[in-house]
């Protein structure tokens, strides 16, 4: 079963669906069809050559295909029959109810502060009333004690007074309030300009197409398609860009896929259609192309020069590395890492360089061990610990980002 | 005894210049930019009192905050389909052929994202490859030429004249009205011209072929702006070839040069330079190479003997070399020649040398070039250093078809005129007559991209693609081919000319296909294979070598008695002063003087850049009483040229080598004098706020003899007209002052005898121990430079990699071709004439000139001078001195002085070798600058992507910001900038060696200047890798630091300079 997949997958996918017709036949139940009316094992492996045959059977489905030529596979007969077993055994997958929508447009954060504002307010107004109850009772108590009642003061003197009378708690109050004020704009200044991180919102912006990293490239346990992120974004271990694929990346793939999981999906899709000019109806071409304006997400400042290809084919460093959890929960691509230079050259300091067989850090090793009268003493004290990270190798100079 | 000691300041002072003292009663002596650095046009003129000034300051203070807070939203827009072979971020390169008439380069070309950014040489294939250091010469002109292709003042579609102006018009009415044109010409028999440059392409001229089968009367006249007719004429009468020979300079030991810049303008200069580049290696065989002329120029400066001649006797020179030579071959003499040993001294040397000499003459009188054919033959030179076999197929013009030409023109007897790659109303002699004729042609037709000075009188333009939209195939020689191809598709509604031509010819075929086809054919004819592959493979080589023919001896059939008679003719008629024309290696014949990079491009002579001038000796500076120290503050005199009819007042350079009673002017300037747009820095706002253009046009001043166009004026005449003129220079003291730590220089025979420290003497410094051991400490207690440190080691000797450069003095000839390719490569601003005056030019890379002066220290020491004068008398260069080029960049100091005075540490060191800075770190205190031994940071003043520079600043609109480098930072106002060794490229060739996961090769990594230097002077490579080139060159006895004795510990080192100067020359 393992098998069959795995071959239809390699071999036929691109044109056969299980269920449905695409550039070829469905081909759940084909090999039922075939029997007795002529050798499927011929025909698959070369049709052309089954056709001039002349079985009927393979010029029906000629005359229903043409001009399109299915091209010869390479299979033998057990494996186009592990095919069949598969495509046979196949269901569709149960349709789990995965909400993979934009999440409805909620306002928590503001609703908060309103409610917290109103709380106050009310407080206030108790502790007013309150205070003025206290007066009354006092000046009441007092009459009924004969002394005349209280001085009519302001209750901004009454503080005044209270504050005079507690002068040290005051200042100190006073003190902490300033720091604290200072603090918090402190606090807020580091993260000005920064879209990601722990500390502040994510940096999540509205795309002109609802493209779901997760659904894409999410394991296929939890019912994703799991594709391989460099099949999109193919440059990033040739390139300082990673690279948005190109609109036609996505009209091959949703070439097969005209469908979403929902109407909304449905939707999308069709603008995927209509930028790379693409009529699915008549399977052709329109001619009139409109490249996708997506909006940048991970944005750095012109001035630091950042390498996909250093980190991803050289480093071996993970995506979600930087990118955060994209084939788990990333519905809407967001700005994960902070991008900040503290956060780079954090890295830089932690992480170990993969030298093991790379001839070009066993030069660099072999110079750092080679002739004694050679070298410094910073950089030998490098090899002590055994292990060489990013800095060491000269991470965190600036010309290393900066040029 | 009372004695006064005297100071002074520079050189003025001590003469008490009056104009100097009294600029500087001023304390400063300009006055601040303050004004300008505040400048918003905004701002000024308002009537800002304090009050509002903080108001502005706190709200902008403000308003920035707030605006910081805000990501600007960032769009990020992928390609529909994506071209197979580009990936976003990675560079492509394409083999292609620049051909403009004069220069002449097999190219690659840098492609980022589908646009070109860079050209350099083919490291591979082309006769401008110097296959001892795989790397191709293009001089500055080409490898700024990537610059023109983003000029907004291209023209953007075809234009027609209507009522005296050029209109905008469609391709399809241009075609038709064009068609009838021509055939309403050829029907009523009037000549249809089609006026080219020379045109080398066999496809061009099987299109010219296709328009002349169509119409009977179409004939192809060919004009090379600056001509060479009398060389080619020489040759027919010679050898019955009019052809231009290929030269050979690796073969020859002894070359002559009378009047040939061949290093710089002569001939095919970029094979030239390499081939002289191979000879110049004192370890190998090394030539000797004398030069005989006027004016200083590139090959003089280069040349181990300079013999100064004035233009009237550059004839009889020639005369005497061939009297000299001819008797010891029992010859005819021609007799009558110019008397001077060291000619005579020359002669035996070429005479020593047979079969490995090589003379070259660059005057265009055909007599004198006969009898140079004649010296040239007894030499043996033909099918040795000469070869006419496989001769090139330059400079096929005729001035005197080109005379007729305009003759017919103004008789009216042309019935339609195609120009194509000249700018005959501009370059021209007699350009005037040129207009007035073109008045009477019936259809005149231009395919300028510009709407230059001969487009705009045109009936039609119909724009060329630039070179690098267009196809292409040419002939440099016989049996060698080269292609051209688009590297970015074309910006603007033009089309080939030579598809214009093929339309009007009635033939539906694409230019592109009409190569091919061509190509198909020839290939054909020559029995050549699968026509596919061969394609393919020429296309990706960039040059297709089909055959080549061995080279024979010629025998040479010229009448020495009439050339040697014509030769007297043309040294005739000298007065008081001469006049030499001459073409700058930024410049050239002027095409390319709307390229501000070119502009700016110090002239490596005179250090000048923005203009052109009138170059004289000092003394004959001194006799007309003009100014001889030039500077910011110290304009130069204004002098008016006469000759005959045609008056030129220009600025006075002094110029040592400058032969007396001689003066040289530079063609290819005073581009758009008629309000003509002609490119973007071809005319600009001169200091009185005027848009001029810059510098004169000198065309006028040549004049039509013989047959050929002279480009020398014997009788003119001279005068000081009292006015003066700013000048932009970047180098202001012209002698090194006997500082052997900065540049050192040897003969020959004292390299050969193997002393080092005769030589290349290492620096020692006087210590308080008693190092010799005699006893007492004195200043013969001396250890070596290498001994003392300011600093603690850095850690770069033996670990990782450690980058540097060699810079061999004896290969660099000065071209000047490394400064514009660090321009084009590392996004450096183009600041104008006005701030280069002020010494704010922002070039990477300078290439320091110093004169040789008569006075040397010890001498004069010894001699008992006083020190005061001695300094004076070597501040003076000899009246015809030797040059010194020395190209100056960051020397990324290990022990750099920079470093440690940067109060924020921008500017720090790796553990590579580099001096790194970091632009946004830098708040410009400029502290670094001033601490800098070798002067080579710079400081940018103003914000240069401002209107302000709009007229200089490539980068400055959408269009040129085309060009610049996406790996290279823009830098800001307020921030020092310098060489960064190419560091993008350093990275990108270390991340190429990781994923390849192999160590980095010599070789892997090129600055843009090694790779820009086809002579080998610069030399990259890894100091730690034992096996590199530049590794090996740092050992050898040659390699010496500048400023050696400051102890800074540079990664760039120099190579002594050798001149094969003594007096029992070195042949190999």
């Amino acid at each position: 079963m393992a098998q069959g997949e795995k071959l239809f997958k390699g071999n036929c996918a691109s044109c056969h669906k299980v269920d449905a017709k695409l550039t070829g036949p469905a081909l759940k139940g084909v090999k039922a069809k075939w029997e007795g009316k002529g050798d499927i094992y011929a025909w698959v492996k070369n049709s052309q050559a089954y056709l001039k045959t002349g079985n009927p059977m393979a010029t029906a489905i000629w005359e229903e295909y043409k001009p399109t030529i299915m091209t010869p596979v390479a299979l033998s007969n057990e494996e186009i029959d592990a095919v069949f077993h598969y495509v046979d055994n196949w269901a569709p997958p149960v349709a789990k109810v995965v909400d993979n929508g934009p999440a409805a447009p909620t306002d928590e954060g503001s609703n908060n502060w309103l409610w917290l504002l109103v709380l106050a307010l009310l407080f206030l107004v108790v502790g007013l009333s309150l205070s003025g109850v206290k007066r009354s009772l006092a000046n009441a108590v007092n009459e009924a004690e004969g002394h005349g009642p209280l001085p009519e003061t302001t209750r901004m003197q009454t503080v005044r007074a209270w504050m005079w009378e507690h002068k040290v708690f005051t200042s100190f109050l006073g003190l902490f309030l300033v720091v604290w004020v200072i603090l918090q704009l402190w606090d807020a200044a580091w993260v000005i300009g920064v879209y990601g991180g722990d500390e502040v919102p994510h940096y999540k912006p509205e795309q002109p197409i609802l493209f779901n990293h997760t659904l894409h490239a999410g394991k296929a346990d939890k019912g994703n398609l799991a594709s391989n992120g460099q099949y999109c974004h193919s440059s990033a271990e040739k390139s300082k860009h990673a690279g948005i694929p190109s609109t036609n990346v996505c009209r091959n793939g949703h070439k097969a896929v005209n469908a979403g999981r929902s109407e909304a999906g449905t939707k999308e899709i069709q603008k995927i259609y209509a930028h790379a000019g693409w009529d699915p109806d008549k399977g052709a071409y329109t001619g009139k192309e409109e490249p996708v304006r997506w909006v940048k997400v991970h944005n750095l400042p012109d001035h630091a020069y950042f390498n996909h290809a250093q980190h991803v084919a050289v480093g071996k460093i993970e995506c979600q590395t930087c990118h955060g959890p994209i084939d788990e929960k990333m519905d809407v691509a967001e700005q994960w890492a902070p991008l900040t230079m503290g956060w780079c050259i954090d890295c830089h300091n932690k992480t170990e360089v993969k030298m093991a067989g790379n001839g070009y850090y066993d030069e660099v090793m072999a110079r750092l061990k080679g002739d004694e009268k050679l070298g410094h003493h910073e950089l030998k004290q490098y090899l002590e610990d055994g292990k060489i990270t990013v800095k060491e190798l000269g991470g965190w100079e600036c010309a290393k980002c900066h040029y | 005894m009372s004695s006064k000691k005297q100071y002074w300041m520079d050189a003025a002072d001590l003469r008490q210049d009056p104009e100097a003292m009294k600029a500087r009663e001023a304390e400063f002596a300009t006055p601040m930019a303050i004004d300008q650095v505040l400048g918003d046009s905004n701002l000024q003129g308002a009537n800002t009192n304090r009050r509002d000034f903080l108001k502005f300051l706190g709200f902008s203070l403000g308003a920035a905050t707030l605006a910081a807070c805000e990501t600007p939203v960032v769009k990020c827009i992928p390609y529909v389909s994506k071209p197979e072979e580009i990936t976003p971020g990675v560079a492509n390169w394409y083999a292609s052929t620049f051909y403009d008439g004069q220069d002449f380069a097999s190219i690659l070309v840098k492609t980022r994202e589908g646009r070109p950014i860079h050209v350099k040489g083919n490291p591979r294939f082309g006769i401008n490859r110097n296959p001892s250091l795989d790397k191709g010469v293009v001089n500055a002109r080409i490898n700024s030429s990537v610059l023109s292709l983003y000029d907004g003042e291209r023209l953007k579609g075809p234009r027609k004249r209507n009522e005296g102006k050029l209109v905008g018009t469609k391709w399809s009415e241009a075609d038709s009205a064009i068609d009838a044109g021509l055939t309403a010409a050829s029907a009523a028999g009037k000549r249809i011209v089609v006026l080219t440059n020379t045109i080398i392409s066999p496809s061009t001229r099987a299109a010219v072929a296709a328009l002349k089968a169509k119409h009977a009367t179409v004939e192809h006249v060919q004009y090379d702006t600056i001509s060479y007719s009398g060389v080619t004429n020489a040759n027919l009468k010679s050898f019955g070839k009019r052809v231009f020979p290929s030269y050979d300079f690796t073969k020859a030991d002894v070359v002559v040069s009378v009047d040939a810049d061949f290093l710089s303008s002569w001939g095919s200069s970029n094979e030239y330079q390499w081939q002289y580049a191979t000879r110049r290696n004192p370890d190998g065989a090394m030539n000797r190479h004398i030069q005989v002329e006027a004016r200083m120029s590139l090959s003089g400066a280069n040349a181990d003997q300079r013999v100064m001649v004035k233009p009237s006797e550059v004839p009889l020179a020639v005369i005497a070399l061939h009297d000299a030579i001819a008797s010891k071959a029992g010859a005819a003499n021609v007799g009558g020649g110019l008397s001077n040993e060291s000619l005579k001294h020359a002669a035996n040397e070429l005479w020593s040398a047979k079969g490995r000499a090589l003379v070259v003459c660059g005057s265009n009188d055909e007599g004198t070039q006969v009898l140079v054919n004649s010296i040239n033959s007894m030499l043996g030179s033909y099918g040795s250093t000469i070869d006419l076999d496989n001769h090139t197929w330059f400079f096929q013009g005729d001035d005197a078809a080109v005379a007729q030409l305009v003759k017919d023109m103004n008789a009216g007897a042309v019935g339609a005129l195609l120009i194509a790659g000249v700018n005959p109303a501009y370059s021209l002699p007699n350009a005037s007559e040129f207009k007035s004729g073109l008045e009477k042609v019936g259809l005149s037709v231009s395919f300028s991209r510009y709407a230059d000075e001969t487009a705009s009188l045109c009936g039609w333009v119909c724009p060329d693609h630039h070179y690098l939209e267009a196809w292409g195939d040419y002939m440099p020689k016989n049996g060698q081919y080269a292609l051209q191809q688009p590297a970015i598709n074309k910006m603007f509604d033009t089309r080939a000319w030579q598809g214009s031509v093929l339309k009007w010819s009635g033939s539906d075929v694409k230019w592109a296909d009409f190569i091919t086809e061509t190509w198909q054919q020839n290939l054909a004819a020559h029995g050549g294979g699968d026509f596919a592959s061969v394609w393919n493979q020429s296309l990706h080589d960039g040059v297709l070598v089909s055959h080549a023919i061995p080279a024979t001896a010629a025998s040479f059939a010229g009448d020495i008695s009439a050339a040697g008679a014509a030769a007297k003719q043309a040294a005739s008629g000298a007065g008081e002063w001469e006049l030499s024309l001459y073409t700058t290696e930024a410049i050239g014949d002027g095409q390319h003087a709307n390229n501000p990079w070119l502009q700016e491009m110090p002239d490596p002579l005179t250090k000048i850049t923005w203009d052109n001038y009138v170059c004289m000796s000092f003394a004959d500076v001194r006799k007309l009483g003009l100014p001889d120290y030039l500077g910011e503050q110290s304009p130069a005199g204004v002098v008016s040229v006469k000759v005959g009819e045609t008056e030129l007042k220009l600025p006075v350079v002094p110029s040592p080598g400058q032969a007396e009673g001689t003066i040289a002017i530079a063609l290819g300037y005073g581009r758009g004098a008629n309000g003509e747009r002609v490119g973007k820095a071809a005319v600009v706002t001169d200091h009185n706020g005027e848009r001029k253009p810059v510098g004169q046009n000198a065309y006028p001043l040549a004049s039509l003899k013989n047959g050929a166009v002279s480009y020398d004026a014997l009788n003119v005449s001279v005068s000081a007209t009292g006015a003066t003129y700013p000048i932009a220079i970047t180098q202001t003291h012209l002698t090194h002052m006997d500082r052997h730590s900065v540049v050192k220089e040897t003969s020959f025979a004292t390299y050969k005898a193997g002393d080092k420290e005769a030589y290349n003497k290492s620096h020692t410094l006087a210590v308080h121990e008693d190092v010799n051991e005699d006893g007492i400490i004195d200043s013969r207690d001396r250890k070596p430079v290498a001994a003392f440190d300011l600093w603690a080691e850095h850690p770069v000797e033996g670990v990782g990699h450690r980058w540097g450069l060699s810079i061999d003095l004896n290969s660099c000839i000065g071209c000047g071709a490394c400064i514009t390719a660090c321009n084009s490569e590392n996004n450096i601003p183009v600041v104008g004439k006005d701030e280069v005056r002020r010494s704010r030019e922002m070039h990477w890379l300078r290439i320091d000139r110093y004169f040789s002066s008569d006075t040397k220290w010890e001498a004069g020491r010894e001699a008992g001078e006083s020190k005061i004068s001695l300094y004076t008398k070597m501040e003076e260069p000899s009246a015809s001195p030797s040059v010194f080029f020395m190209p100056v960049m960051c020397q990324h100091c290990n022990h750099a002085p920079c470093e440690t005075v940067c109060p924020v540490a921008a500017t720090t060191h790796s553990n590579e070798g580099l001096n790194q800075m970091a632009y946004n770190r830098c708040i410009g205190t400029r502290y670094c600058a001033n601490n800098c031994p070798y002067k080579v940071r710079r400081f940018n003043w103003f914000n240069y992507v401002t209107d302000k520079f709009s007229e200089v600043n490539p980068a400055w609109d959408d269009l040129g910001r085309m060009v610049l480098n996406p790996d290279v930072t823009v830098r800001a106002r307020g921030v020092i900038e310098k060489c960064s060794m190419c560091v993008q490229s350093i990275q990108a060739g270390k991340l190429k060696a990781k994923k390849e996961g192999r160590p980095v090769k010599d070789g892997d990594i090129e600055t843009a200047c090694s790779a820009a230097c086809g002579t080998g002077a610069i030399i990259f490579g890894d100091l730690n890798d034992t096996n590199s080139k530049a590794r090996k060159l740092v050992e050898t006895d040659r390699a010496y630091h500048a400023l050696e004795e400051i102890g800074v510990k540079p990664n760039v080192s120099y190579l002594v300079k050798v001149r094969n100067t003594e007096e029992e020359a070195h042949h190999a």
